[in-house]
């Protein structure tokens, strides 16, 4: 069989060590690389917030389209992480701008238009042009969630959350709410790779794959909430519930600009939804 | 008859740029009882993974009895080589014990009672035949890593891979896996297992393949592997003999891997 001997390979005082360790993501040392990733993470929150009531009460295609386009594609582009954004938000909003449309075209009550007709199924005009409507809503959402959410360290957050006066017991659950979510994917990604190890075959039609989603939901959400449980356990033993402020080593500047910036921009809400309700409008 | 053989075999992670296999040969027959071992982050579990396909070689080969793995799906090659994953958090799904079983024998289309009976042996097997009906969440680590390894056994392929099997067991559990894998060899089917219990490896596998840096550094039998001589290469990767091998050299007895291999030393001795 040839291996009834020892075979010795390689030199064996040959140090393994270093090379080992998992680098970090280029832009875990702080400060952040761009002036966006820079933003404190408050303003980061207040855009992309404002840019989702904003998609919203805007109305129209025009407006919703411009605030996706300055306030996700322009600095999702600018700070080099425009593909992320756009393949995660796709990803994100795709399922329900699917069924929207489809629901729209073909159902929309009172539109007289008929664009063309599949069997039973009439499509309208009308219906066309309020599922590019929803469409576009959701995917501006989806990019502006996506964008902060890449953009921004969760420990700067609770942090900066922290220094402005929230209870640590606050922050930890919104610290805990936010990184859920990427832990939520990595094990639905492992949990899929150990069902196709098992012979479930996902490769090939859309159908196959949907099929192996299904399942993972429970035991996805299932599994973070018991790894929120523990960390829950293991802050109360090192005294998170003590009484008392806490003192911060670091947290992210918040220049004075930056505090206009956000009262300019939820001060948008109401001028909008003012000029709304006199009817004006974009296309 | 399944043959596997590994050569050149490197992959570099994509999105972190790690070398976790740095040019791999191996060749495993059929019915070979090899256990992998080296330091945490040597490869190990990588090497695993290719085994099934689940991961594609950055370069080199993956041949399952000869044909490229490439070739073939991971669903389909889950018909020859069942690879059970180091985490059971992060591959148990189902609300019940049986179900998470039958999950693979269901997947390789076995009918209603053929998957029946799979699924009891291989719970028996792992002494989890009373707990058919309980939530996997229930189970507590230790078992719950005992099912995952039922999961694969249940599969009934001729090459089973197990990922650290040992980790968090208690004697009992070891004594299991022990009993499984001497099954396994029984039965003529392949078994390739990682384990930092260098016990274990010593008395339940014919062959030790030792991985430093996504390298082979040792191969042999534990007889080899675990001599005086190669104390210096296990120590390099951070690996202790077992203690019966370290108790012979003290004793000059030569190489005894196991606790059996001092006894008939020291019998062949005063004899
Ligand atoms: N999914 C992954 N992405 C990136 N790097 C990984 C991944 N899994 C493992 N690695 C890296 O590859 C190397 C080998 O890991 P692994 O095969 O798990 O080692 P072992 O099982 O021997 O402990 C380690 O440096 C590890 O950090
Ligand atoms: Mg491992």
């Amino acid at each position: 069989m040839g291996h009834d001997t020892l075979t010795t390979v390689g030199d064996p005082a040959e140090p393994a060590g270093d090379r080992l360790a998992r680098p970090l993501p280029a832009w875990l040392g702080r400060p952040g690389p761009t002036s966006w990733h820079r933003l404190n993470p408050l303003t980061k929150l207040t855009i992309a917030v404002v840019t989702s009531i904003q998609a919203v009460l805007l109305g129209g295609i025009v407006g919703p389209s411009m605030v996706l386009l300055l306030a996700v594609v322009l600095p999702a582009v600018r700070t080099g992480v425009g593909r992320q954004v756009i393949r995660t938000s796709l990803l994100l909003a795709l399922p329900l701008a699917i069924s929207a449309s489809l629901v729209n075209l073909f159902f929309l009550p009172d539109a007289p238009t008929t664009l063309f007709e599949l069997g039973p199924f009439r499509a309208t005009e009308e219906g066309a042009r309020f599922a590019l409507e929803i469409v576009i809503r959701v995917v501006a959402i989806a990019g502006a969630l996506t964008l902060f959410y890449i953009t921004t360290r969760t420990s700067d957050l609770v942090v900066d959350l922290e220094r402005r006066g929230m209870s640590p017991r606050l922050t930890f659950v919104v610290g805990s709410a936010v990184t859920m979510v990427p832990q939520m994917v990595d094990r639905a990604s492992a949990i899929a790779a150990a069902q196709r190890a098992r012979g479930l075959d996902t490769e090939g039609s859309p159908w196959r794959r949907m099929r192996g989603v299904l399942p993972l939901v429970g035991p996805t959400i299932m599994g973070a909430l018991n790894e929120v449980e523990e960390r829950t356990l293991a802050l109360e033993a090192r005294g998170f519930t003590r009484p008392g402020r806490r003192t911060l080593l670091w947290s992210p500047s918040d220049p004075a600009y930056e505090r206009l910036v956000r009262w300019s921009l939820v001060l948008t809400i109401p001028v909008v939804v003012i000029v709304r309700a006199g009817g004006w409008g974009l296309p | 008859m399944t043959e596997l053989r590994l050569e050149g075999l490197v992959h570099v992670y994509p999105d972190s740029g790690v070398r976790a296999l740095d040019g791999i040969d191996l060749r495993i027959d059929t019915g070979e009882r090899v256990a992998l071992i080296g330091q945490n982050g040597s490869g190990k579990s990588t090497l695993a993974r290719h085994l099934n396909g689940l991961l594609r070689p950055t370069e080199g080969l993956v041949l399952v009895d000869g044909q490229d793995a490439r070739e073939r799906t991971v669903a389909s090659l889950a018909g020859d080589v069942a690879v059970c994953f180091q985490d059971p958090d992060r591959q148990v799904f189902s609300g019940t014990v049986a179900a998470e079983v039958d999950f693979g024998p269901r997947n390789l289309g076995w009918s209603a009672d053929v998957r029946r009976t799979a699924v009891a042996t291989a719970l028996d097997a792992v002494g989890l035949a009373g707990d058919q009906r309980t939530n996997p969440y229930d189970l507590g680590d230790s078992r719950r890593k005992l099912l995952t390894i039922a999961s694969v056994l249940a599969m009934g392929t001729p090459v089973v891979v197990l990922d650290e099997p040992t980790t968090g067991q208690d004697a009992r559990g070891v004594a299991r896996i022990g009993a499984i894998v001497r099954q396994l060899a029984a039965e003529g089917r392949t078994v390739v297992a990682i384990s930092h219990d260098m016990t274990f490896v010593a008395e339940h596998f014919a062959r030790v393949v030792v991985m430093r840096a996504g390298r082979i550094i040792l191969d042999g039998s534990p007889a080899d592997v675990f001599a005086e001589a190669a104390w210096p290469i296990l120590a390099s990767t951070f690996l202790e003999p077992p203690l019966a091998a370290v108790v012979g050299a003290r004793l000059d007895l030569g190489s005894t891997p196991t606790p059996d291999a001092v006894v008939a030393a020291l019998r062949a001795r005063t004899a």
